[in-house]
């Protein structure tokens, strides 16, 4: 038999060559996965657009950086959940294994499943804003009906939603080897899209973009003097910004919960990292997530600063003020890279600016389902849902069935989300529903030590100490501090839209449903001479 | 009939208590091991004069000064499905340089771990009133195998058709050819005779049970990362594969028996109704100390799975 001596000269380890020795895999494509799920363009500057206006004396790279640092806990708090119990299921898997199977299936089910059929209508509508719109406009295209501004209308937000929702369905269906080879040119396209942006607002002037501003304005939408204009219709609104800066820090506080809408997903491949082999090191998952993260945080902060240099701080924040008061200056979703795009004369450019830039969009519209299937897998071989939920395909190995559960929801809600400006508000319970999940995993890696010693004394998670304390409980501790404050702010703080009665049923809805399918589970399973309880149930040792 | 059905505990002798205990907990009347019972690692421990020992485990370096720090190393290591190895100094170096010296300690300690093993075994298995199967896996060498038959209390499966309580086990741990180049294995057309010869035994196959190491290909119960020509897992380990057997698979959809059990994937936990087969892997996490399993609720009457549960014991 072949071995392999590990340490050096006085070897510390023999292995023997057996199924499954693999060496460790590239970090890098954690690092897009990580980076793409925390997505500054399609997430980040979406949210601006409200975080700005809602919370005017705030300081969004304050705030930025303060998410990021306090992020950057549950990134080591998730590492630590991953390297002790490394399964695809993520959330499921953990909360099932620590804190109980019923709250496991309550917390995975709201936060990993139902939630997302609420995200489908907001990729929609991301997709809507960040292609469709600037591109119909570029163009000056006037089919269908409204041209560009038809995508902002209700049938406009329906049809684009389902749109992506077969989309991300078929990226799930082309399974994970295709998917990430997309994924990763997506990424490189993106990255030299936003290159482009960034040289473009780096070496023009701040006059040289009022004026081009203003003469695209007037070619494409017919406003005179636009970049005047947009100033004077936000003062006439009411609404006054603040310099870019980095104080007060109560009121940037208040925007972190906001930011939890793109930096708060990190981890979002975290029901993957289950079977990857080797994924018990600890660095290489910490790192996969932290750099993913910590990139988004960068070129946010890059994006902030450019846009203070070249486009003016106070008009940028004028133009969400205005969308956020439901009178967008052009009638459209005011797109800061369609902007800056404005600065090269040349349609052609424009509209190759905004496809590249779209691949952001493309490369992370996957995600929208991808984790979702994978709880779904597990809670069906943990028998609380129907087998049939975990089947595939044999011939186009499609999770049929999983997507079934995820799609139909998700079109039925698109259609609530369309129609219903109102609904269309309840933007964050997106974010907050799967905070609560994450919470409750946080809740998790804290108690894991005493919970499961064993388990815990075997993790590597154990040995990453700070001073003699492992930092991964201390991390958790850390994590359900900055998951308790949004919550509180959320549900406290009405500028969120999060509070108002409608948006508390829909989202205590879900937690209805996920403990009555549970209790359902339970009773029909037991019926059937299968007891749920014992799935967790540890084997006595001695 | 009652079946708890684990595999690939590698080594981990907290699996395998649990394995034992197992009958008890879940209170079924027969055990199946489906393969891959030996480690795949050996930690040295350096004793030095004076009674003091150095060892690392998972990275951190251990000096133990008294013999109950030593037992409770040795426990933790063998729980991690490791073999401790007592080691000289000298022994050490004499190891790392004498071609086959590592080889021939890991058969050792291999061999000897499992005869402690199946020691264990008889008093919890009453002495064969609980019927206990164990079969090889391609990771297992070859002297496992007489170590199991001379059991008095675990018949060893490999090769052979066991009859149950009126149902036929037949076991097979060969598996098809892997990157390791492990002890099993054999090209699809070998393994589709192996099968053959095996399965030719089964007088009933409305009543029989495949016990096949390997799983049966491009059914979800074989799905590992898809790995490069450095065996690193590509696209951030995101991306999984198909690599079970074909042989498997036609045998099964072929003669239809009522279950099919299988391993070998640690990371495929997964049940794929096949025809009127119902085949699963419970998947491993023996590393965890968490023995996965399968109980399996038997009907003799029609031929069929009853029930299942897939377990986290």
């Amino acid at each position: 038999m072949a071995t392999e001596a590990v340490g050096g000269e006085t070897p510390t380890l023999f292995l023997r060559k057996a199924t499954g020795l693999v060496r460790g895999w590239s970090v890098r494509d954690t690092i897009i996965y990580a980076c793409l799920a925390t997505n500054f363009v399609t997430l980040g500057i979406y949210e601006f657009t409200f975080a700005g206006p809602a919370f005017p004396k705030g300081q969004m790279i304050t705030a930025v950086i303060i998410s990021g640092i306090w992020v950057s806990f549950l990134v080591i708090a998730y590492a630590g959940l991953i390297v002790t119990i490394p399964r695809a299921g993520g959330d499921y898997v953990w909360q099932t294994r620590i804190l109980g199977s019923g709250l496991g299936f309550v917390m995975a089910a709201t936060g990993w499943w139902f939630i997302l059929w609420l995200w489908a209508p907001i990729y929609g509508n991301i997709l809507s804003v960040q292609l469709f719109e600037p591109l119909w406009a570029t163009l000056g295209w006037t089919w269908p009906g409204g041209g560009a501004a038809w995508f902002g209308t209700n049938n406009g937000i329906f049809v684009v939603t389902l749109i992506t929702i077969v989309l991300a369905g078929i990226l799930v269906s082309l399974g994970m080897s295709s998917y990430a080879r997309i994924q990763k040119w997506c990424f490189i396209g993106g990255m030299i899209g936003f290159a482009v942006v960034v040289v473009l607002l780096l070496f023009n002037s701040h006059a040289s973009f009022v004026s081009s501003f203003n003469l695209e304005a007037h070619k494409l939408f017919g406003v005179n003097n636009a970049y005047h204009a947009t100033n004077v219709a936000a003062a006439k609104a009411g609404y006054t910004t603040s310099g870019l800066g980095f104080g007060p820090l109560g009121a940037s506080f208040l925007l972190v919960p906001a930011m939890m809408f793109f930096l708060l997903w990190p981890n979002w491949g975290a029901t993957l990292y289950g079977e990857i082999r080797g994924a018990s090191d600890f660095r290489r998952v910490f790192t996969g997530m932290f750099t993913g993260l910590w990139i988004t945080v960068i070129l946010t902060v890059i994006f902030l600063l450019l846009m203070a240099k070249t486009v003016g701080w106070g008009f940028y924040q004028n133009l969400n003020s205005l969308d956020y008061n439901l009178t967008p200056q052009f009638g459209i979703w005011p797109y800061p890279f369609m902007f800056a795009g404005w600065l090269v004369h040349n349609t052609a450019f424009q509209v190759i600016l905004i496809l590249v830039l779209s691949l952001w969009f493309f490369g992370w519209v996957g995600t929208l389902f991808l984790s979702s299937t994978r709880v779904i897998f597990a809670a069906a071989f943990d028998r609380v849902l129907p087998d049939r939920a975990a089947e595939v395909s044999e011939k186009r190995k499609v999770p049929l069935y999983s997507l079934i559960l995820m799609l139909l929801p998700a079109v039925g809600l698109a259609a609530v989300y369309a129609y219903s400006a109102t609904f269309r508000t309840y933007t964050l319970d997106a974010t907050l529903v799967i905070a609560v999940t994450y919470l409750f995993s946080a809740i998790a890696v804290v108690i894991l030590p005493w919970r499961k010693p064993e388990l815990w004394r075997a993790s590597p998670a154990s040995r990453i100490k700070v001073f003699g304390v492992p930092i991964v409980p201390v991390s958790g501790v850390i994590t359900i501090g900055l998951l308790g404050f949004c919550l509180y702010e959320w549900l406290s703080n009405s500028l969120y839209f999060v509070n108002s009665r409608d948006s508390l049923y829909f989202m205590g809805a879900m937690y209805v449903l996920a403990v009555i399918l549970f209790i359902v589970a339970r009773v029909v399973r037991r019926r059937q001479g299968i007891d749920l309880g014992m799935i967790n149930k540890e084997i006595p040792v001695e | 009939m009652k079946v708890f059905f684990a595999t690939d505990i590698h080594g981990s002798e907290v699996c395998w208590r649990k394995f034992l205990n197992a009958a008890a907990f879940y209170k079924v009347d027969m055990v199946v091991l489906g393969g891959d019972v030996t480690g795949k690692a050996m930690v040295p421990i350096v004793a030095h004069p004076g009674g003091r020992w150095q060892v690392t485990v998972r990275g951190q370096a251990y000096t133990l000064e008294s013999e109950q720090e030593l037992e409770e190393i040795k426990k933790q290591i063998r729980n991690a499905g490791s073999y401790p190895a007592m080691v000289s100094p000298d022994e050490l170096q004499e190891m790392s340089k004498t071609e086959g010296a590592v080889d021939r300690r890991f058969t050792v300690e291999m061999t000897q771990s499992l005869d402690r093993w199946l020691d264990m075994a008889d008093g919890k298995l009453r002495g064969g009133d609980i019927p206990c199967i164990l079969n090889g896996g391609n990771d297992d060498i070859w002297e496992i195998d007489d170590i199991i038959e001379q059991s008095p209390c675990v018949s060893f499966g490999e090769g052979k058709m066991l009859d149950l309580d009126g149902f036929s086990l037949v076991s097979m741990g060969w598996t098809n050819p892997t990157p390791w180049d492990t002890f099993r294995e054999a090209p699809e057309p070998e393994l589709a005779a192996k099968i053959e010869t095996v399965v030719s035994q089964i007088p009933d196959m409305e009543r029989a049970i495949f016990n096949f190491h390997a799983p049966p290909y491009g059914t979800g119960l074989d799905e590992a990362p898809a790995l490069d020509g450095n065996l690193r897992p590509m696209h951030g380990g995101a991306v999984m594969k198909p690599v079970g057997s074909t042989a498997v698979r036609d045998a099964i959809l072929q003669h239809q028996p009522m279950l099919s059990v299988h391993g070998h994937i640690h990371e495929s936990r997964a049940v794929k109704k096949m025809g009127r087969t119902l085949a699963i892997n419970p998947g491993s996490v023996y590393g965890d100390g968490v023995l996965q399993g399968a109980v399996l609720d038997l009907n003799p009457k029609k031929g069929k799975v009853a029930k299942y549960l897939l377990v986290n014991g």
